[in-house]
């Protein structure tokens, strides 16, 4: 996220030599962090982006940045492919099948991605996170939310078998994660399981009149949970010494979008500037788009004004500068970033040992200036729903919501070309076959390359151009060096959720 | 497989039922036997039971003379004719599954006599006739004369139209040109509102493939053939390259002749023996569609052949059944393994390739739309790289013989081929000229699995595009290239393909690089040479510079792709043989060049080649390009068994480059120290060359266009310094690139024979004018001796002539493409082979036969007389054009005359030519101690 300003400026400090403090400790200390024990996305990526960056080297002068493209089109492919996940659901409801993709353009991506199936309540929920300044936050979130979201839904008699459970070390699964890739190293998962079981604890003990069940607050209280948690568990001292890992995560941040789907009620949470926006299909046959976020950022009046309200007047000059959060940062909400949330004292005793004078903030006098705290909206699903996008601004950036909307609803016309033509059934007339035959001829001259519908809105939004795609255009951005990429494109991070219109259309109001 | 079961079973409990009645069940009853017999069936027949009954009962013999594998059409028209030929009892035939299971089961059952060359009429005139015969005797074969209705949409179809009725005059095929609206009266189904007319052929008609096939089949086992099936072939064995067993998952057959008949698994077969044979197929989905009953359709609705729509149907047991053959085709089995069971082998249908096809059906057949699909077929059907059936001898193996590649048509190639495969085993050779399907016209790379992959795509659609002159492909180019192919692409070449080479075929200075803004990545664009009219050719005007050149100035030409052959021996063993294999005396003085013909039995041309002797014990050859395999395994066959001549084909180490024209002994001398000058360099003779920085070159005093100039055989390695110093130092003599066509203009205008076009296995020297080519004179044996003796006493019966058509507007009418009728006082005496504009003459040459056919259609001596008393005339698709007759090669008038190219002539009158060969040729000093072989 945050393309614009920071990243320039990094480039630039870069380019000329003076690397900020700032930018190399969180690039130093991000890494050893998180340890990933198996992030196949990333070598993947890494093994395709260095194959390629041998020859950019010798190939890049500032003469031949605009000449002829550096990528085959296979290549162009696999790079755009590396990522894909299709997923099929084959038991009735409201989901048919997601596509999701991602496209690094920070090393290692900070934009991570989740979706999982609720096995104790009914529900699937889709979620992208969008880290910044290092991808340790967003990573811990893409692992943790989900569980936190799905306690909270849980009715008081499951959740009180679930506690049983994980006291008794018996496993009963919450959720079941698709497409997961990524693992925690052994000391952050036992941390992580603790501060979870006391959540879970505290839930259960709530008595049963507070228990009156509202997404809205149960999405909320995991967020406002989760976030809590990453604070307090950066401040917990293990043997006197400060955990660098938890500390740094708390230290990075991440925005995040989750959508929950149960049947027709469709629920999504969201803070920062990722976004979600659903495709509908007119009587007319024309696509709209329906966004069902609203971004958290200067852009974003509302929430301008709440934060402003939320401080003394004094300070109404220094809270949002240069269109961000004290002049640092551009999301008004978001996980993790302690040092826009903890006391300065906190902050001086914890974090300034390590990181630095920078770390806090210039004007910074009546913290907590960030919360976690999401807009969770409603929405219930009809027969014109179609599908559902989610993604981090990388995409937004670049194409809007209609297009967007547009680009999938071709894609599914044109996919179904992609399938081999079958009789619908027998002793057809043969001028009935003609008739679909030529109908779907429509459909062949639109047969998108990728199958994959996050793809395709990759391929598109990098690569497009008034007259279709641009070879040329796709493979220069595609083979931008390290140092320079992040100034062109951002970590991109779609899933594309597909519903079934039958079911919605028997779906009882 | 659950066909096969099912069919297992059925056999098992009908057989006697169903041989009481009648061994073939009606469709009928097939369509109302059951939804799951519909579901699996491909074709309305299903697979009956054959009479061959409990086949596992059946031991397979250890000992025949012939084993045929593959139980398709094919072989059982094999079989069938070899059976007829008295050795039934001797011959078994093979099948991995059950008789016509392979694509037997896949045709579309279409029977037309109309191909594109004489041969291929031939044998499909004679597979009509044996459907006749059977049917006549009473076997089932499902023909039916309904006759066939091409239909034109374009004037140029028209004009190939117009070319076939005046080949089916020589051709000797019934056929009509209809208005549009004769066509709806032969067939009132079809829309003729955008059809330019038709060519309707009553003879034409429709069998049953897969009856035809058992029919055969039972036909031959009457005759004492055995059949085994659930039988696959695992090994050919060979001893000293000829057959000697063939191994099966039974066990093995000791036998002497082998038929590869395996359809589309014959690449496959050809794999099974060591050396490899090469059978080059590919296969390739095929479509068609048949509908539910018609009511009130017509049963002798005609086969109709829509080209231009690229699609064909007809009538069958009351349903339409309409294919086609779309340009851009489908190959099937990419990865090269082909599934053996029939169940794996039926592919998905793929509606979106079809429905180029159905559209086609539904604009020509508005009534179709209403009709009901009962089924699509999508049927592998096995396709060679260039369109044509592969029968023959392998190269590789002695009485191997192959049939296969039948590529849909097969019922219309087996009666014909089966019978001249049968005659090739029994007889030694065929009644039918074959070369042209010979299987030895392939190598190596045609065999390559990805090469046939690319090239089958283009080969369905052949079947029904107008195929204009020198068709030229436009998959698996770019494979053979002389090393100075690259300069010659910068030259502006346009390019034809020939055995793989890319040859020159015209200059287009335009297109030399520097006039030509469209070089890419210094990269010349490649361009493949095209004709595309019937008439006068976009290539004219480089032609007749580039001919120019070659008279009047210097031409270069590239020779690379000729076959070159080097025969040496310790002694003079060498001598012997070749003196054994050709009907010229090769036994010339060293440096000496000759031109020979090699004959068969018959006195036809096998080979028809140069060859200079290098020294006492060594010869080169220079052979026609298609003959590198051919020629090499005719004369393999006939070398002495004890390896003392070997035999060492050069054609991939020597660039050829020919220069040519008045000025070509001057401008090569200033490259050279060699004294080029008649005394001592003369016509005909060969020399090694210094040329430029580079040793080693053999050059040859002759062209084969019978300009003055020498053709330079050039190490590789050296082929581009050579032809870059002849480029340099040529500019002062204005030296010119001259391609393909410009030598072929040249040698037509000068009546100069080739093999492959105008002679074949068929035509002896003593008819086309090269009797002074033969060692009558010398008492020695060569193969075809006899044959040409007995025919120098009793006269030719056909004889080679040259015709200068007059009154012929090279700019407005249609040209003579070769197969033009020809006319002698008003009747039919014979067609034309090759043609060309005569720049010289100004005239259209027609190279062609004359026959002289009695009141009752028999052949006649043909004398000089009667050839130079008639008035001719030559039919250019409908029009004719008088014409002058030659017997001799003429004169051509030039600037600069040369004594030595004056006095010969390549072709000419049976009785000068003694005197011609005197005239010309040294005295051989060895020939008194050649041997006479008998």
């Amino acid at each position: 996220m945050a393309i614009g300003c920071r990243a320039q400026q990094l480039v630039a400090n870069k380019c000329f030599g003076k690397c900020t403090v700032r930018s190399a400790e969180y690039h130093k200390r991000a890494r050893p962090i998180c340890v990933l024990n198996k992030n196949v996305i990333q070598q993947k990526e890494q093994r395709i982006y260095e194959q390629y960056h041998q020859n950019y080297r010798t190939l890049y002068t500032s003469k031949n940045l605009a000449g002829t493209p550096r990528l085959s089109p296979q290549e162009v492919t696999s790079f755009l492919r590396a990522n894909e996940h299709t997923q099929e659901f084959t038991t009735t409801g409201s989901v048919k099948s997601y596509d999701s993709n991602q496209l690094s353009s920070n090393n290692p991506i900070e934009d991570t991605r989740t979706e999982a199936q609720c096995l104790l309540t009914n529900g699937l929920l889709l979620g992208v996170f969008d880290g910044h300044g290092g991808a340790s936050c967003a990573q811990v979130i893409a692992k943790r939310l989900f569980h936190y979201i799905t306690v909270c839904l849980l009715p008081p008699d499951i959740l009180h078998k679930y506690l049983n459970a994980l006291e008794n070390n018996e496993t009963m699964e919450l959720l079941n994660v698709y497409n997961d890739k990524v693992e925690l190293v052994d000391e952050l998962k036992i941390l992580y399981e603790a501060s979870f079981k006391i959540f879970v604890k505290e839930l259960s003990q709530i008595k049963g009149n507070q228990r009156d069940f509202h997404m809205k607050e149960a999405m909320e209280k995991a967020f406002l949970r989760l976030d809590d948690d990453i604070s307090n568990e950066a401040l917990c001292k293990n043997d006197g010494k400060v955990n660098m890992k938890t500390l740094s995560i708390a230290m990075s941040g991440a925005v995040a979008c989750v959508a929950h789907i149960d049947g027709p009620h469709l629920h999504v949470a969201s803070i920062g500037d990722c976004q979600c926006v659903l495709g509908m299909l007119s009587d007319v046959s024309t696509w709209t788009a329906k966004k069902l976020t609203t971004e958290h950022n200067t852009d974003n009046h509302e929430e301008v004004e709440r934060i402003l309200r939320e401080h003394p007047n004094n300070e109404r000059d220094t809270i949002i500068k240069m269109e961000r959060l004290l002049g640092q940062l551009a999301p008004l909400r978001a996980l993790g970033d302690v040092k826009y949330k903890w006391s300065k004292s906190t902050l001086s005793n914890a974090v300034l040992p390590y990181y630095g004078e920078t770390v806090i903030p210039p004007n910074y006098y009546t913290p907590p200036y960030l919360t976690a705290c999401p807009d969770v909206t409603y929405h219930r699903l009809t027969p014109r729903d179609k599908f559902l996008v989610i993604a981090s601004d990388g995409l937004w950036d670049l194409v809007s919501p209609l297009q967007v909307v547009r680009l999938v609803g071709e894609h599914m016309s044109g996919k179904v070309t992609l399938n081999p033509f079958r009789l619908p059934r027998k002793g057809m007339h043969i001028s009935d076959i003609n008739k679909m035959l030529l109908q779907r001829k429509e459909g062949l001259k639109m047969k998108p390359t990728d199958r994959n519908a996050a793809t395709h809105l990759m391929r598109n939004a990098l690569g497009g151009t008034e007259y279709g795609i641009d070879h040329v255009k796709l493979s220069h951005l595609l083979s931008i060096p390290q140092e320079l990429v992040r100034v062109f494109r951002d970590d991109i991070t779609i899933t594309v959720v597909y519903f079934d219109s039958e079911y919605l259309r028997h779906c009882p109001p | 497989m659950m066909l096969h079961q099912r069919q297992i079973i059925h056999s098992l409990i009908n057989t006697v039922t169903c041989r009481q009645c009648n061994p073939v069940l009606n469709s009928r009853h097939n369509l109302t036997s059951g939804p799951r017999l519909q579901s699996t069936a491909l074709f309305p027949h299903k697979i009956l039971d054959n009479g061959v009954g409990d086949e596992s009962a059946v031991p397979l013999p250890k000992e025949a003379k012939v084993v045929v594998c593959g139980g398709g059409v094919m072989g059982a028209a094999v079989a069938y004719h070899l059976a007829e030929l008295g050795w039934g009892p001797q011959t078994v035939l093979i099948d991995q599954g059950r008789c016509g299971g392979g694509t037997t089961w896949h045709l579309s059952g279409l029977v037309g006599v109309f191909k594109p060359s004489l041969p291929q009429v031939n044998l499909a005139k004679s597979s009509v006739q044996l459907y006749k015969d059977m049917d006549a005797r009473g076997l089932k074969t499902g023909w039916k004369q309904c006759g066939s209705l091409c239909i034109a949409r374009t004037r140029d179809r028209m004009t190939v139209f117009r070319r076939m009725k005046a080949l089916a005059v020589s051709w000797n095929i019934d056929c009509d040109l209809v208005t549009p609206g004769e066509a709806q009266k032969l067939c009132p189904l079809i829309a003729i509102d955008d059809i330019q007319g038709g060519l309707w052929i009553p003879g034409d008609g429709v069998g049953d493939p897969y009856q035809i096939c058992l029919s055969l089949i039972a036909a031959a086992r009457k005759g004492g053939m055995q059949v085994i099936e659930n039988c696959a072939v695992q090994q050919i064995l060979n001893h000293n390259g000829k057959v000697v067993a063939v191994g099966t998952n039974r066990g093995t057959v000791e036998c002497q002749y082998f038929v590869n008949c395996g359809g589309f698994w014959a690449r496959k077969i050809g794999k099974m023996s060591e050396p490899y044979v090469k059978v080059p197929l590919h296969a390739c989905e095929h479509y068609y569609l048949h509908t539910k009953p018609i009511p009130g359709l017509d049963p002798m609705t005609p086969v109709v052949r829509d080209l231009d729509g690229y699609i064909y149907f007809r009538e069958n047991e009351g349903c339409l059944l309409a294919g086609g053959f779309e340009p851009v085709a489908k190959p099937a089995f990419e990865d090269g393994t082909i599934p053996e069971s029939s169940a794996e082998r039926i592919l998905p249908e793929d509606w979106d390739h079809f429905h180029i096809l159905l559209e086609q059906m539904l604009h020509r057949v508005p009534s179709l739309g209403d009709a009901v699909l009962e089924r699509l077929c999508n049927g592998p059907e096995a396709f060679s790289p260039d369109c044509k059936w592969i029968v023959g001898e392998a190269p590789e193996i002695q009485n191997y013989y192959v049939a296969a590649g039948m590529k849909t048509i097969g019922i219309s190639a087996a009666g014909g081929v089966g019978r001249a495969t049968a005659e090739l085993i029994v007889n030694g050779s065929s009644s039918y000229d074959m070369y042209e399907l010979d299987i030895s016209r392939f190598l190596g790379l045609h065999n390559n699995r990805k090469f046939l992959r690319d090239r089958v795509r283009e080969v369905p659609g052949l079947h029904y595009a107008i195929i204009y002159p020198f068709h030229e492909f436009q998959t698996g180019r770019n494979l053979r290239m002389s090393p100075i192919y690259p300069k010659l692409r910068e030259a502006g070449a346009v390019f034809g393909q020939v055995m793989g080479y890319e040859r020159p075929t015209w200059f287009d200075p335009d297109y030399a690089s520097g006039n030509d803004s469209d070089t890419k990545n210094g990269l010349h664009p490649y361009r493949i040479a095209y004709t595309n009219t019937y008439g006068k050719p976009p290539w004219f005007e480089f032609v007749r510079n580039e001919y120019s050149a070659c008279r009047e100035q210097v031409g270069l030409s590239d020779y690379s792709s000729f076959t070159k052959i080097d025969f040496w021996s310790k002694g003079t063993e060498v001598v012997d043989s070749l003196q054994y294999l050709c009907s010229n005396d090769v036994n010339i003085p060293v440096g000496g060049i000759i031109h020979t013909g090699m004959q068969n039995r018959n006195g036809g041309y096998e080979n028809d080649c140069s060859l200079a002797r290098i020294a006492e014990n060594h010869y080169m050859m220079i052979a026609p390009t298609i003959q590198q395999t051919r020629c090499k395994a005719w004369i393999q066959r006939h070398l002495p068994t004890d390896g003392s001549v070997s035999l060492s084909d050069v054609t991939s180490m020597y660039t050829a480059i020919c220069v040519m024209g008045p000025f070509s002994r001057v401008f090569l001398s200033e490259l050279t120290d060699t004294d080029l000058s008649p005394k001592s360099f003369p016509f005909f003779t060969f020399k090694e060359l210094d040329v430029g920085l580079a040793n080693g070159i053999r050059a040859m005093n002759i062209t084969h266009t019978g300009e003055l100039g020498y053709v330079l055989y050039i190490p590789n390695e050296f082929a581009l310094h050579v032809y870059t110093q002849l480029i340099e130092v040529g500019q002062k003599y204005g030296i010119q690139h001259a391609g393909y066509y410009a030598m072929r203009a040249l040698r037509v205008e000068r009546f100069f024979a080739f093999w492959g076009q105008d002679l074949d296995t068929t035509t002896t020297p003593l008819e086309c004018g090269r009797s002074w080519r033969v060692k009558f004179d010398k008492n020695m044996d060569f193969i075809g001796r006899n044959a040409l003796m007995k025919q120098r006493d009793e006269g030719v019966k056909r004889m080679y002539v040259q015709l200068i058509l007059q009154d012929h507007d090279h700019e407005i009418d249609l040209w003579p493409w070769g197969g033009e009728p020809i006319y002698r006082n008003g009747k039919y005496v014979g067609a034309t082979t090759t043609t060309g504009y005569g720049f010289t003459f100004k005239k259209q040459v027609c190279l062609g036969f004359v026959q002289n056919f009695d009141d009752k259609g028999t052949t006649q001596v043909v004398t000089p007389e009667f050839v130079t008393t008639g008035s001719y005339e030559v039919d250019v698709a409908g029009m004719r054009f008088p014409a002058k007759v030659n017997l001799h090669s003429p004169n051509l008038p030039t600037q600069y005359p040369d004594k030595e190219r004056l006095a010969y002539r390549a072709t000419r009158d049976i009785i000068d030519d003694i005197v011609g060969k005197r005239s010309i040729l040294p005295s051989c000093p060895g020939s008194s101690d050649t041997q006479t072989r008998t």
